[in-house]
C-alpha cells in the first residue's frame, strides 16, 4: 500500500518536472499536429481514394491501391522522369559534395583577402533558392559555353556508353547549377573544420607527416560525419529542387480533372517513398563506416 | 705553403657559400612550397586561380542580370553586344518596378520574412532547449518525428495544407506563414531546433546550476540566460530563415496568389502584367522583348538581402563558426 503510494508519488513527482520540458515543446507539438499529423494522413487516405472536387469540398471514391498501379502502368511520364531524375541525382549528390569540400578546403587556408572570396561564396547561400535563379536558368545565363563548342557528346557516349550518355550531358549542362547548389554545403564543411584542433596538426607535422598525408589521416577521417550529412542536405535539397521535372509533373496532375489530387498524393508518396529509402540507406552506410572504424581504432 | 693556405681558405669560403646557398635555396623552396600546404606561394596562387575561377562562375549570372538590366533591345539582339551596353537606360527598372508594384510587394515579402523569422528564433529555441536540456518524456521520438517533418517534401502536404489554412481563413494573409511558425512549424523550422538544441547541448550546464541554486525559474532561466547566450545561434537561424522566407516560392504559389501577394509571385507574373496579349504557357520561352525588365526585375528582388547579408556578413561567418551547427 505505502509502497503504492510512494510509486504514484514519485511518478506525479516525475511528471512535475516533465510539466515545463513539456511546456516548452507545446507549440511545437500542437503544430506538429495540425500542420503535420492531419495533413499527411489526409493525403495517405487521398492516394487510396480517386479525389474530386464538388461543391462543398472533396468526393471520394475508395479504389485501394489502383492510383499507385496507375502511376507505373499507365501514366507514360512518371516512371520515366522519376528514374531519370535519380540517376542524375545519384551523379550530382556526390559531385556537389566533393566540390564543396575542395572549396571549403581551399577557403579554410589563410591567405590573405579570404575574407572577400568567403562572402563572395556566400552568394549561393542567398539567393539559390529563390525563382530569380531559376528565371535565371530559364534565360540561358547558367548554360556553360564549352558544351557546344567543343561537342561533348560524342566524347561522352564513347566513354560511357550510349545508356548513360544523356544522364552525363544532362548533368555537365547543370554544371553552373551544381556550384550554385553548394553553398550551404560549403560552409558547413567550414564549419566543421573549426571543430578539428590546430594541435594535432601541429603533432603530425613534427612526426614528419606531409600535408598530403595529415588531409587523408586527419581532416578527411574527422569530416566524415559533415560528408554525411550535406549529403542528407543535398538528397533532401535536389528532391525540393524547384526545377525538379518529377515535382512539376505531380503538380500538373492536381489540376487535371481525370486524375485530379488522388493521383497526385499517390505521386507524391511514390516519390517521398524512394527518398526516404535512399535516406535510410545513406544513412546506414555511414553509420556502419563510423562503426568499423571505432572497431579499427 | 701560403698556396696551401690560399687554396684551404678559398676551400673554406666556398663551402660557407655552398652552405649559405643552400640555405637560400632552401628559403625559396619554403617560400614557394611552404612548410604545409597553406604558407607556400605556389599553393597559394593555385587557390587563388581555382577559387577566383569559381568565384567568376558565381557572379557571372549576377553581372549578366545587371548588364541586360540596361540594355535597350536594339543592344538586347545585337550579338556583337555582350556585357556592356552601348547606352545605358533606365526604361527596364522603371517598367519592372511598375509591374511589380514595388514598394507593396517589398513590404509584403519584407513583412512575412521579419515577423516570421523573428517568431520562429524564439520557438525554435525554445523547443531546442527543451530537448537539449530540460526533463521530458518520449524524447528520442520527438527528435526522430523534428527530423522527420525536415524531410518531408513540401508537395506530398500541400494539399491538405491548403484545406486546413482556408477552413481557418488564412489564405492570402500574413498569417497563413505567421501561425504555423508560431507552432514551430515554420520554413525548414526542423532544421533550426536541430541547430538549437545542438548549440544547447555544447554549453557548459554549469551556468544553469548556478542560476537554478538563485532560485531563478526555468523560464527566467532561459529567457533571461540561455537564449542571450545563444545570440550567434539566432543570428545564424534569423539570416537563414529570413532569406528561406524571402526566396520562397513554392508555398505562396498555392497560399498568396491574389491581394497580398509576395515578389517572388509577382515576379512570375510579370510576364502576363507586361504583355497582358501572351496568355498561356509562356514560361518556356525567352521572350526577348520582356528579358530585359524581368532581369531587372530579378536583380530588384535579390537587392535587399544582399544588402542586409553585406552588412550582417561577419557575425553570420563567424556565428556559424562559432554554433557547432554541425556536430
Amino acid at each position: 500500500m505505502q509502497a503504492k503510494a510512494k510509486g504514484r508519488a514519485a511518478r506525479l513527482y516525475l511528471w512535475k518536472g516533465y510539466g515545463m520540458g513539456l511546456l516548452f515543446m507545446l507549440p511545437w507539438i500542437i503544430g506538429f499536429a495540425m500542420f503535420v499529423l492531419i495533413p499527411i494522413s489526409w493525403s495517405l487516405f487521398m492516394s487510396f481514394n480517386k479525389v474530386q472536387v464538388a461543391v462543398g469540398g472533396f468526393k471520394y471514391e475508395w479504389v485501394g491501391l489502383r492510383n499507385y498501379r496507375d502511376a507505373f502502368l499507365k501514366d507514360n511520364v512518371f516512371p520515366i522522369e522519376l528514374i531519370t531524375y535519380i540517376q542524375e541525382m545519384m551523379l550530382m549528390v556526390p559531385i556537389i559534395v566533393i566540390f564543396a569540400l575542395l572549396i571549403a578546403l581551399m577557403l579554410n587556408q589563410k591567405f590573405p583577402g579570404r575574407f572577400i572570396y568567403r562572402a563572395l561564396f556566400f552568394l549561393p547561400v542567398i539567393f539559390a533558392t529563390g525563382q530569380v535563379l531559376s528565371e535565371l536558368f530559364l534565360q540561358g545565363a547558367g548554360d556553360i559555353p564549352f558544351l557546344e563548342q567543343y561537342n561533348l557528346q560524342p566524347l561522352v557516349e564513347e566513354y560511357v556508353g550510349k545508356q548513360f550518355a544523356e544522364t552525363v550531358m544532362a548533368v555537365l549542362g547543370k554544371a553552373i547549377l551544381i556550384l550554385w547548389y553548394s553553398g550551404v554545403q560549403i560552409l558547413i564543411f567550414i564549419a566543421g573544420f573549426q571543430t578539428i584542433s590546430p594541435t594535432i596538426y601541429e603533432a603530425v607535422r613534427i612526426d614528419g607527416a606531409s600535408p598530403w598525408d595529415s588531409f587523408w589521416k586527419i581532416t578527411l577521417p574527422a569530416c566524415v560525419p559533415f560528408i554525411s550529412l550535406n549529403v542528407l542536405y543535398t538528397i533532401i535539397d535536389l528532391f525540393t529542387f524547384p526545377l525538379n521535372p518529377v515535382l512539376k509533373h505531380i503538380k500538373d496532375n492536381m489540376f487535371k480533372v481525370d486524375t485530379g489530387y488522388g493521383y497526385a498524393s499517390a505521386l507524391a508518396w511514390i516519390y517521398f517513398g524512394i527518398i526516404f529509402a535512399l535516406i535510410a540507406l545513406v544513412l546506414w552506410l555511414f553509420s556502419r563506416s563510423l562503426k568499423t572504424r571505432r572497431a579499427h581504432s | 705553403m701560403i698556396t696551401a693556405m690560399k687554396s684551404e681558405l678559398s676551400k673554406a669560403s666556398r663551402s660557407i657559400r655552398g652552405v649559405l646557398w643552400g640555405r637560400r635555396a632552401q628559403k625559396t623552396k619554403m617560400l614557394v612550397l611552404g612548410r604545409s600546404l597553406s604558407d607556400g606561394l605556389l599553393a597559394k596562387l593555385v587557390i587563388y586561380l581555382l577559387l577566383s575561377i569559381v568565384a567568376y562562375l558565381y557572379l557571372q549570372p549576377i553581372l549578366y542580370m545587371v548588364s541586360t538590366m540596361f540594355k535597350n533591345m536594339s543592344d538586347l539582339l545585337d550579338p556583337t553586344v555582350k556585357w556592356i551596353p552601348r547606352e545605358i537606360t533606365w526604361e527596364n527598372i522603371s517598367k519592372a518596378l511598375k509591374g511589380l508594384q514595388y514598394p507593396e510587394a517589398l513590404r509584403n515579402t519584407a513583412l512575412i520574412s521579419v515577423t516570421c523569422s523573428l517568431v520562429q528564433v524564439i520557438i525554435c529555441a525554445m523547443t531546442g532547449y527543451a530537448l537539449a536540456r530540460l526533463a521530458l518524456p518520449f524524447k528520442g521520438l520527438f527528435t526522430a518525428l523534428i527530423i522527420l517533418t525536415f524531410l518531408i517534401p513540401p508537395q506530398v502536404i500541400i494539399i491538405p495544407l491548403y484545406v486546413i489554412f482556408s477552413k481557418l481563413g488564412l489564405l492570402n494573409s500574413l498569417f497563413v506563414f505567421l501561425i504555423p511558425a508560431l507552432f514551430g512549424q515554420g520554413l525548414k523550422g526542423a532544421l533550426f531546433i536541430l541547430i538549437f538544441r545542438q548549440f544547447f547541448k555544447a554549453q557548459p550546464p554549469s551556468l544553469e546550476e548556478a542560476a537554478k541554486l538563485d532560485g531563478a525559474s526555468t523560464a527566467r532561466l532561459f529567457f533571461g540566460i540561455m537564449l542571450p547566450l545563444a545570440r550567434s545561434a539566432c543570428l545564424v537561424v534569423f539570416l537563414f530563415s529570413f532569406i528561406w522566407y524571402w526566396n520562397m516560392y513554392y508555398e505562396p504559389s498555392m497560399f498568396l496568389t491574389k491581394g497580398f501577394t509576395p515578389l517572388s509571385i509577382r515576379l512570375d507574373m510579370l510576364e502576363e502584367v507586361l504583355n497582358p496579349s501572351l496568355l498561356g504557357n509562356t514560361r518556356t520561352i525567352v521572350n526577348p522583348i520582356t528579358e530585359s525588365t524581368k532581369m531587372a526585375a530579378a536583380f530588384f528582388i535579390i537587392l535587399p538581402p544582399i544588402i542586409v547579408f553585406m552588412f550582417l556578413q561577419r557575425w553570420f561567418v563567424s556565428g556559424i563558426e562559432r554554433t557547432g551547427i554541425v556536430e
